[in-house]
């Protein structure tokens, strides 16, 4: 009994002169609690979630044609690109561009027409001044998505085009209907040859008419075969329509295929016909070309409780990422400085044993990474209205798992650490690692995959996805990643054990 | 001041033969790869002495102290330290040591009592031992000083801090390595106050120093160089060690010719006469002071002569433990 509270009190010693060494040193606690959160408010007011946008100029050969469609198309290409005018003088663009003034050039293709005539895609070329490999990946897409914007501008101007040639379809239909009309009339007066006359009028009217309609529909039998439910019907009735015109007004040119009575008959059905066709091919005619050109829009919807803005997204794994590097940090310096100041010379010759050193350390500095984390979180959610959808009893669980492991590391480091600048620069090194693998910055997704290795060594990645998951979409604890912490924690807190056993416990030779 | 103290001590001084040893060491020798701090060093130390380790700077008296302390293993040899070797000790024998090591090694940012309440919780005493703490503080004079913060206290106080740290949980064998080094002299005494008052209360110190006249203070005085125990005695038994004798002045009325210098050589118990420091006066060795002089006083009053004085002379320690070290180094 007496060696228990005798190992109670040994460890008391380091959980209060822990707590007081912080404590003594107020302008820390005020740095770790309100660095984060002004870091996040202030990032939350300065990020712009829109692309950026390019100074762009435009180069053509000189007396290009291109230029004035430039001029007339470029400035409302969209938001991304400033128009900055075209030029013909390549060098002296090129020259501002490598002085900051354009972020881009885009020298337009010298003979786009005979190159598209010889079967090959003539060429936009963007000339930048970027070494950043995600500025460069944005140029790439920016001259991939104006291109697209050209040439389905391109495409909507063809398809205006045709869509104004099947204008004439409707006169080329009422011609028919007119000649139908009058077939009709010299066959019920027996004029014959009137109506003869009228036939071939309207045999003219129609083959016009069966040409116009094939283009219209054509372009939505095409549409209707790639993207849409495969056979167009609609297309293939009005063919079907069109072709039994062709067939009576052909015979209503023979005057041996009935008496005039049933070809005035015939006659009044081709106008029927005729008035049933112009009817549903309007329809058709009345599509806007760039819906024709662009069927389809996407419209993006969650199925998350909410969409978060990119601060708040970004909020629990600073929370994360913060708690590691404070543990691992404070962890770190904790036994290298006593080594430093030879106290450990003490605990070798006192009763201490090495658990009770560093139960005594852990539950200290749980307990004050426990207080910023609850104070953080208190402020993220009720000042920045960062919501916690989930349970605030997993949350802490998920920050015990964090401390946990994040201390374990930062023992070890401390115990491998000659100096304290050797330990800083270790904790450092663990914070760049995170910053740059726990996902962070990027998803783990764009990480191959044996290097993801690394990522899930670092208790940020676990606590990232683990907070995030809790309070942006209220879900529970995923026990396996929560596992995975505290295998990391439980991992290298028993190395930490082994290491300060032999450091405190044992002499050395 | 020293030969006050050496009276004390001789007055006070117990028969160590009979006295169990707290700490013993037979032929340790440490090495640090090619390095030999400490080299074949024997001794014992009685329970309830002042054992002084004495030698200059990288002598080897802290690597000793931290043999015994568990601290460092013995490459060679045998320490035992309250019978058992040091490497092999349990929370129970640790609780009965006190180290208080050359630097100060407690925390800069914690306050006098803070630092202190550290070190009691590090032995596990009971959390009712604020009277004990005040007591530790009021002995070493810095009771006032409690709130102080560590590092803005001077180095002095530091060093009492350090004391009472050791002490807090009442050890009963005492290391101490060089615990005046860098204080001044007033506070030395009192720190050796201090330690007389702990070995009145039968504790056992074992107190490295660079201070050579502090070996006066201590009932038994080991002296190191380069790695090796030169010798080890009492005070007194160091200075006989030295000069092979005891030293006497006398000092006549009149002038000391030659023949008179060749009859006190004569005279049972005279080794030899060391200097004349003036016509009238000698400087002699002799065997033992007290049992010579009569038999001085003897001859002159045959001869005639009238003794003015006659007093033994006690060279300073600092004298005693160049003598030592250079007979060390002349011997090879």
């Amino acid at each position: 009994m007496g060696n228990i509270i005798g190992s109670l009190i040994r460890t008391s010693a380091f959980l209060r002169k822990e707590i007081i060494e912080i404590l003594r040193q107020p302008k820390l606690i005020l740095s770790l609690v309100l660095g984060p959160f002004f870091i996040l408010l202030i990032f939350g007011i300065g990020y712009r979630n829109e692309p950026q946008a390019l100074r762009t100029l435009f180069i053509t050969p000189e007396g290009s044609e291109l230029a004035q469609q430039i001029e007339e198309i470029a400035p409302n290409l969209g938001p991304q690109l400033i128009y900055e005018g075209v030029s013909y003088d390549a060098e002296a663009a090129l020259e501002r561009l490598q002085q900051g003034e354009l972020d881009v050039i885009v020298v337009t293709p010298a003979d786009a027409y005979d190159t598209i005539r010889s079967n090959q895609q003539a060429v936009f070329t963007l000339y930048h001044h970027e070494i950043d490999p995600f500025q460069v990946d944005y140029i790439v897409y920016f001259g991939q998505f104006y291109t697209d914007i050209v040439n389905k501008r391109i495409l909507q101007e063809i398809t205006a085009q045709s869509q104004a040639e099947a204008s004439t379809l409707q006169e080329e239909l009422s011609a028919a209907r007119e000649s139908a009309a009058a077939t009709r009339r010299a066959l019920e007066a027996g004029d014959e040859v009137a109506a003869q006359q009228n036939q071939r009028q309207l045999s003219q009217n129609v083959d016009n008419v069966s040409l116009a309609v094939g283009a219209s529909l054509g372009l939505l039998s095409s549409i209707s075969n790639t993207i849409g439910p495969g056979q167009d019907t609609e297309s293939l009735e009005i063919l079907g329509d069109l072709d039994t015109v062709q067939q009576s007004t052909n015979e209503l040119g023979d005057s041996n295929s009935g008496s005039s009575s049933s070809r005035a008959q015939k006659a009044a059905e081709v106008e029927q016909d005729l008035a049933r066709l112009e009817e549903r091919l309007v329809e058709f005619q009345n599509v806007p070309p760039d819906l024709l050109v662009s069927p389809f829009r996407s419209e993006t919807k969650s199925i998350t409780p909410f969409q978060p803005t990119p601060s708040i997204y970004f909020a629990p794994a600073v929370v994360a990422l913060l708690l590691q590097h404070l543990a691992v940090t404070f962890a770190g310096l904790s036994i290298v400085r006593e080594r430093s100041l030879g106290t450990t010379e003490l605990f070798r010759v006192s009763p201490l044993s090495s658990l009770e050193a560093l139960i005594g350390k852990y539950l200290s500095y749980m307990l004050f990474g426990g207080f910023i984390a609850a104070t953080l979180a208190l402020i993220l959610v009720y000042v920045l209205r960062i919501p916690m959808l989930g349970s605030w009893w997993n949350f802490a669980i998920v920050i015990a798992a964090i401390l946990f492991a994040s201390l374990s590391i930062g023992f070890v480091i401390s115990l491998i650490s000659d100096t304290d600048s050797q330990a800083v620069q270790y904790s450092m090194f663990v914070l760049l690692t995170s910053v740059f693998f726990s996902g962070f910055i990027m998803s783990l997704d764009l990480l191959w995959e044996p290097v993801r290795i690394i990522s899930w060594m670092l208790p940020a990645t676990y606590g990232s996805i683990l907070l995030r998951e809790i309070s942006l979409l209220g879900a529970g604890i995923d026990l396996l990643l929560l596992a995975g912490l505290l295998a990391i924690g439980l991992v290298m807190s028993i190395l930490a054990w082994l290491l300060m056993r032999r450091f405190i416990s044992s002499s050395r030779d | 001041m020293a030969f006050m103290y050496q009276a004390e001590n001789q007055r006070s001084k117990p028969e160590w033969g009979n006295s169990s040893h707290v700490i013993e060491v037979t032929n340790v020798t440490k090495r640090f790869g090619g390095e030999t701090a400490v080299e074949n060093v024997s001794f014992y130390v009685p329970e309830g002495s002042i054992f002084g380790f004495i030698g200059p700077s990288g002598s080897g008296k802290t690597t000793t102290i931290r043999i015994l302390t568990g601290v460092y293993r013995p490459t060679e040899g045998e320490a035992l330290v309250l019978g058992t070797p040091p490497s092999k000790f349990n929370q129970a024998k640790r609780a009965r040591l006190g180290y208080m090591p050359q630097l100060f090694v407690l925390y800069p940012n914690l306050t006098v009592w803070e630092n202190l309440n550290f070190a009691a919780s590090l032995y596990g005493m009971s959390l009712s031992r604020k009277k004990t703490l005040k007591e530790i503080l009021e002995f070493v004079e810095l009771y006032e000083h409690r709130g102080k913060i560590a590092r803005n206290i001077s180095g002095g106080m530091q060093r009492r801090l350090s004391l009472a740290s050791t002490l807090v949980h009442d050890p009963e064998l005492i290391f101490l390595d060089e615990p005046t080094a860098g204080i001044d002299p007033v506070l030395r005494k009192k720190f050796w106050d201090h330690f007389k008052e702990l070995q009145n209360q039968r504790r056992t110190l074992f107190i490295t120093t660079q201070y050579v006249n502090e070996a006066a203070y201590c009932d038994l005085v080991g002296v190191m160089g380069m790695g090796r125990l030169i010798t080890i005695d009492t005070p007194d038994g160091l200075r006989h060690r030295a000069y092979q004798g005891e030293m006497i002045d006398v000092t006549a009325d009149r002038r000391l010719d030659y023949q008179m210098e060749r009859e006190i050589q004569e005279i049972p118990g005279v080794i030899r006469m060391l200097e004349r420091k003036s016509p009238n006066s000698v400087r002699l060795l002799v065997d033992q002071a007290p049992s010579v002089m009569p038999e001085i006083m003897e001859w002159a009053q045959a001869k005639g002569v009238d003794i003015k004085e006659i007093e033994e002379f006690i060279p300073p320690f600092d004298d005693v433990f160049v003598k030592l070290v250079e007979d060390q180094e002349n011997r090879g």
